[in-house]
């Protein structure tokens, strides 16, 4: 997977490209407009991080000429501006998401391949992991070809857990994950553990084998 | 508290009387020194006249004769000893008509009638000064009256036509809301004292608004500034999770540093809702059903709830329906479920009532009252241990005021509760 990141914080983007490379995304960066559209032009992106606020323009103005040229590449915005009329101008301008700064890069992982997955959906839409089977639009998931009950928040967790495959995620990360628009509001991460619990517990019980793997009691890891 | 008009016209009122009563002696003095003095001058009069034509024609036969129709001017005998001569002298005499005491200017005068001594009275009645006492009692408190009336007028006038301005000025600055920055717009005044007022006034509201404003600026400019390190110092710390050999000591200073991170962001965007409550951004307002909104993230705090094994009791009215900033009433809502659930003891309890006009929340928590006159202040933190930042009760209270609602706390039977009346 190809994507183009537009930000102009080299440490953020340094971050990223990193934590990106060892899941097979192979990122490329800009810090400026102008060379963001010359890139857009030339090649094919499966996705698209933009951050807003740039040296030599807004970030608006490369959504703009996204929808002139009628390309319809994944566009995530990454911004630390957090008001409302930005968001909806981003979604009127074409964005697909919306990640606000600070955010883990774990959520931005999983945002990546959600929206690649969108995007492509007249084609893969069934996620695999060995005997796991996950259809991303109908919201299933069947351990070998059994289906098994699980709800919205537990499939949820563990598309991100395998989006993040070999990757250690921490508590914090996967309880801003799981709380969504409370994320604010979070001050314990016991309920993550009930979550990983419940999970573990339906996919052992449906014969699957154990790839969550606690790392030190402090983190968990999904790991063949 | 009285009013300044009320005020000024009690002063005027009191002092007007105590001039006017105490101004009465004086002036029954003079109108009593200056009718004894007319009367005087008439006394003397009458002696000129006396001496003038009555004396050179009187015999001493006649004597008997003139005292017998003349009542007050009368020829006694020399022999009346009399106490002073040519010289007036107040005296009562009894009168027999009306039975009392009358008072009398009398003048006792030698004279000589065909060579004989004989001394002449001169008696004139004088008003009795009870008489007097009341006559001008009475013209005074016609006085008083007519003077009360006119101050009371005077003090209407004044109201309406002197005072107007100023009155307008004080209203309009009661309705002044430094949050809503529409300074206000005085009536222009005539009067010197009161363009003054405005004028001061006029500068210490612009100023007031431009350090408010500035200020706001200031907090907003500063949690979005902090944004970009907040997010370069979370990459690295999930960049550093990732290296092979993090020892377990290493993981556990990256995971609190993680949930540092967490809290600084959460008090970063705190602060900034908080600078942005009262901007346009939440003009918009809607009417919606708050039940609904209730009861919409009540799985998730459900959650949190459980960890801590507190039960959550709900009393809702599906009905009820208020007009608001919708994604503001989300936060309030959420605000006071994290606040009962964060403040809250291990097995405790919530209860969330919610009935026409008012919800309430009323948990457990610890065995003492809160300190209400900082409950609602910044970064006043009733536990220093605990997860809060301080800014949930401000952000609370921010939005009531926002909508004109109240928030109240108590503590009762060990339960604390915020109320919002709506």
């Amino acid at each position: 997977m190809k994507i183009l990141l537009i930000e102009d914080e080299k440490e953020i983007s340094n971050s990223i490209k990193s934590y990106l490379k060892t899941n097979d995304i192979i990122c490329e960066v800009t810090h400026k407009v102008q060379e963001a559209l010359e890139k857009i032009a030339n090649y094919e992106y499966d996705c698209i991080l933009l951050d807003l606020m740039l040296p030599d323009g807004n970030g608006f103005e490369v959504l703009k000429t996204l929808k002139s040229l009628n390309k319809s590449d994944g566009i995530i915005i990454i911004s630390a501006i957090e008001s409302l009329d930005t968001r909806l101008e981003g979604f009127n301008l074409g964005a697909d998401d919306f990640l606000t700064k600070p955010f883990h890069l774990s959520e931005l992982l999983v945002r990546i391949h959600s929206l690649v997955r969108r995007k492509n959906f007249n084609g893969n839409n069934i996620i695999k992991f060995n005997e796991i089977q996950i259809d991303f639009f109908a919201k299933t998931v069947s351990v070998n070809d059994v289906k098994i009950d699980f709800t919205k928040k537990e499939i949820d967790l563990l598309l991100y857990l395998i989006g993040n495959h070999k990757k250690v995620l921490s508590k914090s990360a996967l309880a801003e994950h799981l709380s969504g628009d409370m994320a604010d509001m979070l001050d314990n991460h016991n309920f993550v553990y009930a979550h990983i619990k419940n999970l573990k517990k339906k996919l052992n019980e449906a014969g699957c084998q154990d790839y969550v793997k606690s790392v030190y009691g402090l983190g968990y890891k999904w790991e063949a | 508290m009285k009013g300044l008009l009320h005020k000024t016209l009690l002063f005027y009122s009191i002092f007007t009387t105590i001039v006017l009563l105490s101004s009465y002696p004086f002036v029954y003095w003079a109108m009593d020194n200056l009718y004894k003095e007319d009367v005087d001058e008439a006394i003397f009069q009458r002696k000129d006249e006396f001496i003038a034509y009555n004396l050179p024609n009187l015999k001493i036969e006649d004597i008997q004769q003139w005292n017998r129709f003349n009542r007050d001017i009368k020829i006694l005998p020399d022999t009346v000893a009399s106490k002073e001569f040519n010289h007036i002298i107040e005296q009562n005499n009894y009168d027999t008509l009306v039975s009392e005491w009358e008072p009398y200017r009398i003048l006792y005068t030698k004279i000589k009638i065909q060579h004989q001594k004989a001394v002449l009275m001169i008696q004139l009645n004088l008003v009795e000064s009870e008489d007097l006492i009341a006559t001008l009692g009475r013209f005074y408190l016609g006085i008083l009256f007519v003077l009360l009336a006119v101050i009371l007028m005077f003090a209407k006038f004044t109201s309406k036509y002197l005072w107007k301005s100023f009155y307008d000025t004080l209203q309009k600055i009661e309705q002044f809301n430094l949050e809503k920055h529409d300074a206000p717009t005085f009536q222009q005044s005539n009067i010197k004292e009161f363009e003054q007022l405005n004028k001061s006034l006029k500068k210490l509201i612009s100023t007031n608004i431009q350090v408010y404003q500035s200020q706001k600026e200031f907090i907003e400019n500063a949690a979005h500034e902090l944004q970009t390190p907040l997010a370069v110092f979370q990459g690295k710390i999930d960049t550093l999770l990732q290296l092979s050999d993090v020892t377990h000591e290493q993981f556990e200073i990256l995971s609190s540093m993680n949930d540092t991170v967490s809290k600084l962001n959460r008090m970063n965007k705190n602060l900034l809702l908080l600078s942005k409550i009262n901007t346009p951004q939440y003009n918009e307002t809607i009417h919606f059903n708050l039940a609904e909104l209730i009861k919409k993230p009540l799985d998730f705090f459900s959650e949190q709830a459980i960890a801590k094994n507190i039960k959550i009791k709900l009393e809702i009215d599906d009905t009820v329906m208020v007009k608001a900033n919708f994604v503001l009433t989300e936060i309030l809502v959420s605000n006071l479920f994290l606040n009962a659930i964060r403040h809250n003891v291990n097995k405790g309890s919530i209860h969330i009532s919610l009935s026409n006009h008012t919800l309430v929340f009323t948990n457990t928590g610890i065995p003492e009252a809160l300190n209400n006159d900082k409950l609602f202040t910044r970064f006043s933190k009733s536990n220093p241990s605990s997860q809060g930042n301080g800014l949930g009760l401000s952000i609370i209270k921010a939005i009531a005021d926002l909508n004109q609602w109240t928030v109240s706390y108590s503590f009762q039977n060990k339960l604390h509760t915020f109320s919002i009346a709506f």
